[in-house]
């Protein structure tokens, strides 16, 4: 019988021994890893999971939470901290209209009567990190019943609870009852917050000072930081509402780098509305040609002027919605040349 | 020999290895072949140690599966619900252990409706000790928020206390491992098991809620509660999990309290104006039916809340509540 020689057999026992070591390591690794349960496999992104050791908030409370405590109450259970991984324990589905506007952590904590167990009330400061990312969520959740809270710019007692901004933060005190005892404790709370709770001075929001005065509906303005309208690109999008006889109008505006982004989103914008059953209407006014689309008996509005992306939306009446679209036009301009 | 013959194979070698080859060829596939599981992997649970919960559902009695009755007080609309049904004898035997599931997901207190009402849950543990004749009646969740704090702020541990109900709170080793065959998310997942393990009939108890993720809850979301584990991954795919939980939950009787329905900024509310009085209860036995009711006290269609669609797909119960000949009824 022939042989191989010794240096030939040597190399193909080496090889043979590397591509077995090889298949040995996938073996070993398809073992290891069916033991592992591939969620994603049934749809779930496991990314989303939040991580155990994220639980442990290094959330430091803004202020001494002792003085915050009114006259007649004690503080109740121990203080929460909540970030954006496990926002949901606190208020399960809400969470993503936190989390998708800068959220970034939830500190609560609850206060009781000592007088009357009945009497309690809870404290939400959500820190959304900006001005701004505070206010749309103040904005969008704003009760039809609100009652204006004085001394604060963005704040609105409805029923038994205080809401209101104060620089990056949300805030929502929600009181157990509707009693003018403990609506007092809550108010007390609320100011004890805007002197001990320290905030950008100089952070404002310029935007709200471009909608016209005129016919406003006070403390109407909403902020849709992404998804305006339905519309995934209409994003930083301020509403007003407009009482124009006996109708309400919605004013939008969004301010863009430029001109050509401006123009860029309002087009995309107004082919959304076209495609989704929106046709363009004649009008009598020049500037806003091309511009004017009847929604399903209702009137769109889609303009542009110098950065600003603006409009009306779900008009019923065309006459009010082109005359409040032409003042936003004017007051726009004037602030272009500002 | 010179090089070039040394890299020759005469035929015998070549037979020879090729035998080998052909040997290993076979022997691996024959190894592959034995241990091949074309079910795939059981993520390291053994079978016997997963659970099912019971089906806890009674026989369909035609023109008795769904009643509506209207009217301000939760005690009153309840009882008459119940007894256009057929009352509650015929929901819980006597003897029976009967567990109640009502949504007490937030420590919230009772005026803001976020949570089952606990008036009404006291008046379902009254009516199934005094009429059913139950030997036994718990309550129980596993609420978002700390477990504790749900039951006393939201009221309801204390009335069902003290209607004589046993308040169960949710413990880690209550919770075992199940799948829903038919489910795509429920599988080897924990969920609240051990208070339903020995108990003879469920009722749930659900206040019609908006959801800023679901669309709704009502009854058929509020089997959430009975997950463990990060159920948070499931608002993924919202309208799947919850068809699912209708498929993996068959309970006895539900109650969707539509009294005060949450109409905006839910699951938690926060303020009484998220609130508007509708004055209706509905009870039935088919939860599809009963939220296809709810939704449209929500100002919503079935079709806004596409998990209903699915759940009736999957045979749960239907959409088309009409068919059912609901029965209405209105307590001044």
């Amino acid at each position: 019988m022939g042989s191989v020689p010794g240096r030939a057999k040597r190399l193909e026992s080496a090889i043979s021994i590397c591509l077995l070591a090889i298949l040995s390591l996938i073996g070993v690794g398809v073992f290891i890893k069916q033991f592992n349960y591939n969620m994603s496999r049934y749809g779930i992104d496991t990314t989303a999971i939040p991580k155990l050791e994220t639980q442990n908030s290094k959330f430091e409370i803004p202020f001494e939470l002792s003085s915050l405590v009114p006259a007649g109450f004690e503080m109740l259970s121990k203080a929460e901290v909540y970030n954006s991984e496990n926002l949901y324990e606190k208020i399960n589905g809400k969470a993503p209209l936190y989390t998708e506007s800068g959220f970034e952590e939830l500190f609560t904590q609850r206060f009781i009567s000592t007088g009357d167990p009945n009497q309690w009330m809870e404290l939400y400061v959500y820190d959304m990190g900006t001005l701004r990312n505070a206010f749309s969520v103040y904005g969008v959740q704003k009760r039809a019943d609100s009652e204006a809270f004085p001394s604060m710019q963005f704040a609105y007692k409805s029923g038994n609870a205080l809401y209101f901004v104060h620089g990056k933060y949300y805030i929502e005190l929600v009181g157990s009852s509707e009693s003018d005892e403990l609506f007092k404790a809550i108010a007390e709370i609320a100011r004890k917050i805007g002197t001990n709770l320290a905030v950008d001075p100089n952070a404002g929001i310029a935007e709200l000072s471009f909608f016209p005065q005129e016919n406003l509906v006070p403390d109407s303005f909403k902020l849709y930081l992404v998804n305006a309208f339905g519309f995934e690109k209409l994003t930083n999008i301020f509403t007003a509402r407009y009482k124009v006889g006996n109708e309400t109008i919605t004013a939008f505006i969004g301010k863009r780098a430029d001109l050509k982004e401006a123009e860029a989103i309002a087009e995309s914008y107004r082919n959304f509305l076209i495609e989704n059953g929106a046709v363009i209407k004649s009008t009598t006014n020049k500037t806003l040609e091309g511009k004017v689309m009847d929604f399903y008996g209702e009137t769109e509005i889609v303009f542009t002027t110098g950065p600003f992306v603006a409009g009306i939306h779900e008009a019923e009446n065309q006459q009010a919605a082109e005359k409040l679209a032409e003042i936003l036009i004017n007051r726009l301009n004037s602030a272009n040349n500002e | 020999m010179n090089e070039q013959s040394n890299k020759k194979l005469n035929r015998r070698q070549l037979l020879t290895r090729a035998g080998k080859a052909g040997i290993s060829i076979a022997v691996a596939g024959a190894v592959s072949y034995l241990l091949y599981d074309a079910k795939g992997p059981k993520a390291g649970v053994e079978d016997e140690k997963r659970v099912t919960l019971k089906d806890f559902s009674i026989q369909h009695r035609p023109g008795q599966t769904m009643s509506i009755a209207k009217g301000p007080d939760r005690v009153k609309t309840v009882d008459k619900a119940i007894e256009l049904l057929g009352g509650i004898e015929r929901f819980v035997r006597p003897g029976e252990t009967v567990a109640i599931k009502p949504n007490a997901a937030f420590a919230s207190p009772p005026i803001l409706g976020a949570t089952a009402n606990p008036e009404l849950v006291a008046e379902v543990v009254r009516l199934c000790y005094s009429r059913g004749k139950a030997k036994k009646v718990i309550v129980t969740d596993n609420p978002i928020n700390d477990p504790a704090s749900c039951f006393t702020l939201s009221g309801i541990g204390k009335a069902a206390s003290a209607a004589g109900a046993e308040v169960v709170l949710p413990k880690a080793h209550l919770f075992k491992l199940t799948t829903l065959p038919e489910g795509r998310l429920i599988k080897n997942w924990p969920i609240f098991f051990e208070p339903f393990r020995k108990i003879d009939k469920l009722i749930g108890i659900a206040p019609i809620k908006n959801h800023h993720r679901a669309g709704a809850s009502m009854t058929m979301k509020n089997w959430y509660g009975l997950l463990g584990g990060r159920r948070n991954i499931f608002h993924q795919d919202i309208n799947t999990i919850i068809a699912e939980l209708a498929m993996m939950v068959r309970p006895t009787l539900i109650i969707l309290d539509g009294t005060e329905v949450m109409i905006t900024n839910g699951p938690t509310g926060g303020s009484i104006s998220d609130l508007r009085r509708a004055n209706t209860l509905i009870a039935s036995t088919d939860c599809v039916a009963a939220d296809s009711y709810g939704c449209t006290l929500l100002d919503l269609k079935v079709s806004d809340l596409p998990y209903l669609a699915k759940a009736e797909k999957a045979g749960v119960g239907t959409t088309d509540y009409e068919t059912l000949k609901p029965i209405f009824a209105t307590i001044s």
